[in-house]
Order: C-alpha cells, then structure tokens, then sequence
C-alpha cells in the first residue's frame, strides 16, 4: 500500500506565520526547526511535510491537491475564482489574522459618504473626463461583486501589488479597496472608509483540500491530525 | 442539419430585404467594451494580452461587432447588416463559452421606419419557420424617462432611476431605499460641516484625486440644500411599481397610459412617441412597461417576440442610439437590431 504523506502548508512570512506556529505549539504540535528552508515536517505525527508557502498560493495548492490543508486567509479563499473555490472545504475559522475589506476614498472628498455617492461621481468621471473611476486593489473580485451588488458599474480596476494607500495620491488610481485591522494607514495616508464601504470581514481559516477528502485513507490521516487542533 | 436549414431560411429573408451578410472580427480590444459597461462585462469577456500588454478579447456579442464594422468600413449613412456567428462569453459553468447568434441591425437610421421594419422583418421571417403563431411585446425606454421626470424627485435620484433601469434586481434594491427614506441623512453632513469649511480657503484648482476642491465643495452643497424631507418616497415607489406592472394590447396603450397619467396627476408628454402609430403587420402586439430591461445599450424602442402557445422567447431587439458614440464615434449615430434567440428556436 502507498505510505500516505500528509502535506500541510503554513504561511510563510508576517503575522500570519506567527500565529499559526503559535498555534500549533499551544497544541504541541511541533514542527522542526527550519531557519531558512521552506519545507520541513511535524515531529511527533505520522508521515508529514510541513510546507512554507505564500497564503495565496496555499488556497491554489488545495485546490490542486498538492497540499491537503492549510492555513490561509479567509479574505484569499473568498477572492479566488469560482474554479479554485469550489475545491476547498472550510474547516475552521481561526480566533487570528482579524482584517476586513474595505472602500476607502481620500478623507477630503467630503461629498462622499456612501457608495451611493460613489455610484454618483463615478458618472461624473465618464461624463466630464471620458474615463472612468479608477480602483486599485490587490482583491479585484471582491471588489468588482461588492461594488456590482451596490449598482456600482462605471469604474476600471487598477490591480495592485503593495502600498495600495498611496496610489490615490500618486495618480494612479482615485479610491481604493484594501485590507485593514485598525485603520490606522488609511488614516496616516489620507483615506477615509465609506460608511457602507465594508467588503468582507476576515480571518485565518484552517482549510482542506476537497481532492484529499475524497481519498479514504487521506482523509482518515487528515481528522486524525485535525484532533490535535483544539 | 434543422440549425443549418433555419439559420439559411432566415439569412436569406434579411438578405432579400438588403441586409448584407458580414464577417466580423473575432476579436476586439478589451478597452473597447470596458469603456462601454465598465468592470462589470469586463467579468464576462475571454481576455487575454498580447506581448505589449494590450488586452484583448473574443468579441463577447455580435451588435458591438457590427457596430465596429460600420465605424471602421462604413461611416456614413444607412447600413443594414446581417449575421449568424459565434460570440463568446465566460459563463462561469452554467452554459457554454460559445453562442450562436443571428441577427439584423440597421445602422445610422433613427427612423421609425427602421423601427417598423426591422421588428416585422424578423417576426414574418420567424413565422416562416414555425406552425404557431408569434406574439410580440414592445416598450419605448424614453417613457420610463418621461415618467421619472415628471415625478416630485431631487435631480439625484432622478439620475439613479434611470441609470439602472435595466438592472431589474438592483433598481428593486434602489426603490427600497426610496421607500424607507434611509438614503440621505442630514446628521451626516454636519459632522463634516468643519471640513467644508476649512476646504472653502483652499486653492479651489486644486485637484484631490482627480477631482477638483470646486467640484467637491459644489457637490456637497448641492446635497445639503436637496430637500429631501419633502421627498413622498413611498408615493413614488407605489407609482413606479404601477407604471411596470402596465400591460395592455398596443392598440390600448396610449388610453391605459393617459389614465395612469390622470390617475397621478403626471405629464407623460405622450405625443413625442411613436410607438402607438408604429405599423406592425402582426396584430398580436402587447405594450408592456417591463419589457427590454435586460440590455444596458438600449435607449429607446425595445421588442420581444414568443412563441404564443408557450411563451418561448424567439427573438429580441431594440434600439440603441448611443452606443456607436460610446463606441467610438465622433457623432450620434442611431441604430436599431434585433436577434434571435437561436437555442430556444432549435427547440420548437
């Protein structure tokens, strides 16, 4: 019979990281010292391969069945396509990586309150500059079901890598959507979230792969590791 | 080998009346149509970029590619096309990426003539095909227009009525709103009151992320001076659910229609239509306030036809005298087409 190896993929940078060896330590499940490697394994359970990944790419690698659960962000899962989605069972919201998705405009368009406003001026922008409202985001599905839901239509996405905050200021985008825990860089770089403006409400999530689950043996492997975690 | 037989019956009926036969580009440029619908097509679109990062598409619908066709080849003047070909669309697995599509448009025309001709050229050609009787079912979007202006409504909230329209479930959402009156709160302005004022002294060309402190400031106070408490939002929701649940045969319209005005004391301007005088050869016409919301593009005259017997929708079409400007013309040109609705008619 082929020796079944569970593969669990963890972040592998920032708070996200953090927290999830946290709490695997608190279960005492304990992963190997790694310094700079990006694989490594769990001591004391059966055959495993701890894997250090990009929280995007986690939800991509459940999705294909390289990785049979991980750690990732809610907010991530969600803004995946439908295909990738579907492929991924949610096992366990997580009491860590607290953020949510939000519209943020700069703080002196005092006009706009809510998205009905932004609905409003979005107009404007293709009336009066033959263009259109320009969003930067790093989330662009989120953003396009949100603002779509709410009867926002005239706007052009702008995706973004990093330092979303100051691309209304560097004339790269007018508003933006971002992930936020307490609203403070919004502040400091002039934005200011619109009362409605909320997208998602986010946290680290344990996920499983959906392709793993439908393996008998894999899956027996997977609750039995899943029992450590309280 | 029955699709091939009615794709050729109907091609040749549109070609006898001098709609001439065209092959479009399979693709198109992504901002093309981004410019049109914004984000919210862009999420239908099959895209992909070419290596100097320009993004282009499948051509997602056959009226945009004519309407390409024209302003590139064309130009000037009346044209008729004709077509049966493919479009393609990301369906997200509901139904397939590829859709047949045959149709007919008339393009640089704003005649009623066109209007008339084009929905019987389509309804006798469709009744050449099948035993049962057709029915059709119009509408002229401009009266939905005309009634929103004539209503005790702030400009804003005329201006939202309309934009969405033709999205049925958010303009559901937006009369909601109406009603409960939770769109607008006083309260909220005042807390920024101290900005507006600390904006009033600042250079006023001064631009905020594209947009200039004048037009902020000219904004703001166009929102406080509104008088939204006068607004009856309950009374005009009643009567814009009224006015779309107005179904009657066409030769009736304008009477039920001038009684809805009586009824509500409003001014519908009725004479500027001609849908009431529209010649159609069909005298199973249905005017229906409902009809032709599901198309962004159209500005005005909107038609369905069904299968009577059971209501299966065969073709549908309007007029959409804007788009060839939002296309990329340097005027206004009108067009008006129509297609048919290829899969249910390979059902009969």
């Amino acid at each position: 019979m082929k020796i079944q190896v569970l593969k669990i993929g963890i972040p592998s940078k920032g708070r996200l990281k953090d927290k999830s060896l946290s709490l695997f330590k608190k279960n005492k499940i304990n992963i190997k010292s790694i310094k700079r490697s990006y694989i490594s394994e769990i001591k004391n359970f059966k055959k495993n391969e701890v894997v250090f990944s990009h929280a995007r790419e986690i939800i991509e690698r459940l999705s294909d069945g390289l990785i049979d659960i991980g750690i990732s962000g809610f907010d991530l899962l969600n803004e995946s396509l439908p295909g990738i989605k579907k492929n991924i069972k949610i096992y366990k919201h997580l009491n860590f990586g607290f953020s949510e998705l939000v519209v943020a405009i700069p703080k002196d368009w005092i006009d706009v309150q809510t998205i009905a406003d932004l609905e409003e001026i979005s107009f404007n922008f293709k009336n009066k500059n033959s263009g259109k409202l320009r969003i930067a985001t790093k989330y662009p599905n989120l953003t396009n079901d949100f603002l779509t839901s709410k009867g926002v239509t005239q706007y052009k996405i702008v995706n973004s890598l990093g330092a979303t905050e100051i691309y209304p200021f560097t004339n790269q985008s007018e508003i933006i959507t971002d992930i936020t825990s307490t609203g403070s860089t919004l502040k400091a770089n002039k934005l200011r979230i619109l009362k409605d403006g909320l997208i998602l409400k986010s946290s680290a999530c344990i996920l499983l792969s959906k392709k793993s689950l439908r393996d008998k043996n894999k899956k027996l492997l997977l609750f039995k590791f899943l029992k450590k975690i309280k | 080998m029955k699709s091939k037989k009615y794709s050729e019956v109907l091609l040749n009926q549109f070609k006898k009346k001098g709609f001439k036969a065209k092959n479009f580009d399979n693709i198109i440029e992504s901002k093309i149509i981004i410019e049109r619908s914004g984000e919210l097509f862009k999420k239908s679109l099959l895209s992909f970029e070419d290596d100097d990062g320009k993004n282009f598409s499948l051509r997602p619908d056959l009226t945009i590619s004519a309407c390409l066709h024209y302003l590139k080849n064309i130009k000037r003047g009346e044209y008729k096309y004709t077509y049966f070909d493919q479009a393609y669309r990301r369906t997200f697995g509901k139904e397939s990426l590829v859709r047949n599509q045959l149709g007919c448009e008339i393009i640089g025309s704003s005649s009623k003539l066109a209007d008339k001709e084009i929905i019987n050229l389509i309804d006798s050609s469709l009744s050449k095909l099948i035993k049962n009787k057709t029915v059709i079912k119009i509408n002229d979007l401009k009266l939905f227009n005309s009634l929103v202006d004539s209503l005790k409504l702030p400009l804003r909230w005329k201006l939202r009525l309309k934009r969405h329209f033709w999205r049925p479930e958010y303009f559901k959402a937006l009369l909601s709103r109406l009603e409960t009156g939770s769109d607008l709160k006083k309260n909220i302005f005042e807390l920024d009151k101290k900005a507006y004022l600390k904006m009033k002294k600042f250079n006023k060309n001064q631009k905020i992320a594209g947009r200039k402190i004048t037009e902020i400031l000219k904004r703001f106070q166009k929102k406080i001076s509104e008088p939204r408490s006068n607004i009856d939002g309950k009374k005009i929701s009643k009567i814009v659910k009224e006015y779309l649940k107005i179904d009657c045969k066409l030769k009736d319209a304008q009477q039920t229609l001038r009684n809805f005005e009586d009824k509500h004391n409003l001014n519908l301007k009725l004479g500027k239509f001609n849908l009431f005088k529209l010649d159609i050869k069909n005298k199973d016409v249905t005017f229906s306030t409902n009809t032709g919301r599901s198309v962004e593009y159209y500005t005005g005259l909107v038609f369905e036809i069904y299968k009577k017997s059971k209501n299966t929708n065969l073709a549908s079409g309007g007029r959409y005298d804007n788009l060839m400007e939002i296309l990329g013309a340097k005027r206004k040109i009108p067009a008006i087409g129509g297609a048919i609705n290829y899969d249910n008619l390979l059902k009969i």
